[in-house]
């Protein structure tokens, strides 16, 4: 019998929608909260399951038997809309991602990807965007005057990260000529060159309007803690917060996998034409895609057990004054760069060796200043005790 | 007769309003901008107060502190400390006890820095008995001390970093405190409320070993507070938090009378453990930090500082620690002559003072504290005011307070 | 100085020594005591939980007049024994542990030697469901509390 060419579509939709979810429920949670532990200098939860495993399910168990409070006054059918407003964009966005290179099932390619619509990144940045009315309406919907102000800070932060984000993807755009993710990663592959070398700036800028667009430390100011003005979800309890939790994690997901995709070659393998390193073409193609991806849920817990948070006006001032001015910089630079040499890459790869060198350069002058810096200080003041 | 008294007073109720609302009016007036003119804009840009309360329970008060908010959006306009919800009546709780029966107490007022207050307790009663304490008992007070400055200011720390959202040096910071506590369990028995000094000296001696496995510890702590100055000294988010909020002048604080790192980072340099030297610090070679600007920076920088301090201490007490006596001669029944005494040492959140009057008897007449967290505390309005929201948090952190003392 | 302070600035030093930091103690040892199988054992002078000797005791209510919070309650009345001198029979020592901050004042005005009551018995789990009939510590238990329920001797288990 014949199936039908949407058949594998729908496998892949399906196994996207269940397993994302369970992997940011299982894997991402523990990770998160065990690697911050460790580098807490203590063990992070280890009781649930042998190292802790279980306790994503003991978590989805708390917050899904929890009774469902919706405030007196508050708008019900809103007030119930918002988490899933915030859940449905983040795992639609799954669908352009290219997670590996077509596959062999049977007799059929059958492509790792659910979708490849040729503007692909631009629909990423539209359903992303669309993610932002669930926060809206559910510190609206909440009746809750701080609330309410949680919620519309998180939506101007969200807002005004689009903008450098959508400009640092801008200058990858110039360099891949598509807006295609597959078509990306197929570039990249074409030239041998990530696009992360010549785009190490719109990479950086990315990743930072990446994480302030999620509301990751060193950007969380609306939904930290100890900040007087609680967040849009504080009146949410039980499976509502729970999407709102899955939602935002989801977004991690994306986030990584777009910046995955777009700056260090998607699925491609590092090295391919090195003789020695062969022996990682044996790796597949997905796996290599789940092992960056991974190495940026890393960076991302890693920044949030370091820094501290930006406060709100700081946190505006530094996408609207630095990051967009930088990032329409950066599009001139490549633009620049590849016009010098049109057709070939060579604008391309010449712009990677300025970039890494006048970084390291940089960074190696700052490394000894600071030493030449801590070795005065110490002269200075007595330290400790001259036995 | 009373009919007109109240309906005389609900006339001046009414009038007074009238008259309130009168001067608002104009006020308001005057205030808008000309430009338009118009109703929207009168209300768009003048100031609109909201009362907010910044709660007994909230996770960055340090203890139950209500904070009550006149807030224009997020600019803070009037903060005022509503403290009282620990009161424990130490204070008269002294009154009712015997002057040994009273150390316990004071360990719990600053429950951080517990050592502390038992030393300023025992100074103020052996200042009125004439009792002289023996200098091995004086070096291992110091010791005591300076670890409990250590041990609180790493607390100070790490709740100042976990407020600002930097979670990690909570956790550093905790883990020498640990230790720290260790070390005073050790000797005393007890990690947090001490109860570690007694008129006239020391409850016991040190335990064998204890010295030189201070030593080895206090020997690692600089590197450890190399590492916390690493994550935050210069980093640009806690730079951009910290300097700037809550600039406080040399005057203002001499004039509201606050002590501690707070006066020292405003540019006065008065430690009472240099100014009015106790126990043996007069002997010892160390630096007073001190820095000009008086922003929340500065008492960061000043804190770390004073723990680098500390442990050089430390290890200057440590080397000259001879055998000897631990106890001074006291009676055993502790009555004082009939007579009034202040007495002061600087514990780590400023300057912390007894008044003792003594009626002769083996009861303290009246056992007055002065706590440093209560005085400072004062100035959050003054520091507050015109800040944000999200400074307020910065502020009560930087201030260093614990509720304990506050309201005792 | 400005030009360096701007190299600082825009080769994000000060962000990558914060990262270092976190990123080496991933790697170090860390200092979790995974209660309940491992516990530190407190050290000898660690004033827990308190025990009394019927027969040390003398009687002689000091440790009551000192306490700071006066829970400790004695009653005792005299009897003739065998040798027909007057002794002290002990008929109630009570101490209120719903109050106890275990300050050992009691444990110091103790005249007998060894003491008649002592805190350092290296117990601190005492936790109990019922406030009442665990909290109130009467003589059968404080002589030998390994009969109460939920005073736990304290055993050490290593650290693993």
């Amino acid at each position: 019998m014949t199936l039908s060419p949407l058949f594998w579509t729908y496998v892949k939709v399906v196994l996207l929608v269940a397993t994302v979810p369970a992997i940011v429920g299982f894997v991402i949670v523990l990770a998160e909260r065990r690697i911050m532990g460790f580098m807490q200098a203590r063990l992070g939860p280890n009781r649930v399951g042998p190292q802790g495993v279980l306790q994503g399910l003991a978590d989805l168990v708390k917050l899904v038997t929890k009774e469902d409070i919706t405030p007196a006054k508050a708008e019900k059918a809103v007030h119930f809309l918002a988490p899933v407003l915030a859940v449905i964009p983040a795992l639609t966005a799954l669908a352009v991602i290219p997670f590996g290179p077509p596959v062999r099932i049977g007799k059929n390619m059958i492509p790792l990807w659910v979708a490849d619509i040729n503007i692909g990144l631009l629909f990423l940045l539209a359903i992303t965007s669309i993610g932002v009315y669930g926060i809206i309406l559910g510190g609206w919907s909440s009746n809750n005057k701080y609330s309410l102000l949680g919620g519309l800070r998180s939506a101007a932060q969200l807002v005004s990260y689009e903008v450098p984000m959508g400009l640092a993807l801008v200058s990858v755009l110039l360099m891949s000529r598509s807006l295609s993710l597959v078509e990306i990663v197929r570039r990249q592959e074409a030239t041998h060159l990530w696009f992360f070398f010549p785009g190490m700036i719109a990479f950086f800028i990315y990743f930072v309007a990446g994480v302030a667009e999620t509301n990751r430390n060193p950007f969380d100011l609306p939904e930290a803690e100890s900040e007087l003005v609680s967040g849009f979800n504080t009146e949410y309890s039980g499976v509502k917060f729970a999407f709102f939790f899955l939602g935002e994690y989801t977004a991690m997901i994306i986030i990584s996998c777009v910046a995955v995709t777009v700056f260090f070659g998607g699925w491609l393998q590092p090295f391919p034409h090195v003789k020695a390193l062969q022996f990682l073409g044996l790796v597949p193609g997905a796996v290599w895609f789940l092992l960056k991806v991974g190495g940026f849920i890393f960076a991302y817990i890693w920044f949030r057990s370091t820094f501290p948070r930006y406060r709100f006006d700081q946190l505006m001032a530094l996408g609207w004054k630095w990051l967009i001015p930088i990032s329409l910089a950066n599009i001139l630079v490549v633009a620049f760069a590849i016009l010098l040499f049109p057709g070939r890459t060579t604008g391309l790869v010449w712009l990677s060796w300025a970039f890494s060198g006048v970084f390291v350069v940089m960074y190696l002058l700052a490394k000894l200043r600071q030493k030449l810096a801590k070795r005065d200080r110490l002269a200075a003041v007595p330290q400790t005790v001259e036995s | 007769m009373s009919d007109d008294k109240i309906s005389q007073a609900e006339k001046d109720e009414a009038a007074y309003f009238a008259e309130r609302a009168k001067a608002q009016a104009s006020a308001a007036a005057a205030q808008s901008p000309s430009a338009s003119g118009t109703q929207d804009a009168h209300t768009l840009f003048d100031v609109q107060e909201m009362e907010l309360n910044f709660g007994p329970q909230h996770p960055s008060t340090h203890g139950v502190l209500r904070v009550v908010l006149k807030v224009d959006g997020e600019k803070i306009l009037e903060a005022k400390p509503d403290m009282g919800f620990l009161h424990r009546g130490t204070e008269k709780l002294f009154e009712t006890e015997t002057y040994p029966m009273g150390i316990p107490h004071t360990d719990r007022m600053d429950y951080v820095a517990a050592a502390t207050s038992n030393h300023a307790f025992c100074i103020a009663v052996e200042t009125l008995l004439q009792v002289e304490v023996p200098r091995r008992a004086q070096l291992i007070r110091v010791i005591l001390d300076e670890l409990q400055r250590l041990s609180s200011h790493l607390v100070w720390l790490g709740t100042s970093g976990i407020d600002l959202g930097a979670v990690t040096p909570f956790w550093y910071a905790f883990r020498e405190r640990e230790q720290i506590l260790d070390f005073f369990e050790e000797y005393c028995g007890a990690r947090l409320t001490l109860n570690c000094m007694r008129i006239g000296g020391l409850p016991f001696d040190l335990t064998p070993g204890w010295t030189e496995r201070l030593a080895e510890f206090i020997a690692d702590v600089p590197a450890r507070i190399d590492d916390y100055e690493q994550l935050l000294t210069d980093n640009r988010i806690w730079k951009k938090r910290t300097v700037g909020v809550g600039v406080i002048s040399a005057e203002e604080c001499v004039e509201w009378g606050l002590t501690g790192p707070i006066l020292r980072a405003s540019g006065v340099e008065w430690d009472l453990r240099r100014a009015r030297p106790y126990e043996c610090y007069d002997e010892l070679d160390f630096v007073v930090p001190t820095r000009q600007g008086g922003d929340t920076y500065d008492r960061y920088i000043v804190r770390v500082q004073e723990m680098r301090q500390s442990v050089r201490i430390v290890q200057q007490c440590l080397a000259k620690l001879e055998p000897g006596e631990i106890r001074g001669k006291v009676p055993r029944v502790i009555k004082p002559v009939a007579e009034e005494v202040y007495a002061s040492i600087e514990s780590p959140k400023g300057e912390i003072g007894f008044y003792c009057v003594s009626n002769g008897t083996n009861k303290p007449y009246r056992m007055h504290v002065r706590p440093p967290s209560f005085i400072n505390l004062q100035a959050l309005p003054r520091l507050a005011k015109g800040h944000l929201v999200s400074d307020l948090v910065a502020l009560i952190g930087t201030i260093d307070i614990v509720l304990g003392e506050v309201d005792r | 100085m400005a030009l360096k302070k701007w190299l600082d600035k825009l080769t994000l030093l000060d962000l990558f020594d914060g990262l270092s930091v976190t990123g080496r103690h991933l790697f170090k040892k860390k200092v979790t005591i995974e209660y309940p199988e491992q516990k530190k054992l407190p050290s000898d002078r660690f004033r827990g939980m308190f025990r009394l000797d019927e027969e040390r005791c003398i009687k002689c209510t000091l440790c009551a007049i000192e306490c700071p919070i006066n829970i400790i309650y004695i009653d005792w009345h005299n009897e003739k024994n065998e040798a027909g001198k007057n002794e002290k029979v002990l008929d109630r020592f009570d101490v209120d542990l719903k109050r106890c901050m275990f300050c050992q004042l009691c444990e110091e005005a103790c005249p007998t030697v060894p003491k008649s009551i002592w805190l350092t018995t290296k117990t601190y789990e005492m936790a109990a469901y019922d406030r009442n009939e665990s909290l109130y510590l009467d003589i059968r238990k404080l002589t030998d509390w390994r009969e109460a329920p939920n005073v736990k001797p304290f055993t050490v288990v290593e650290r693993g």
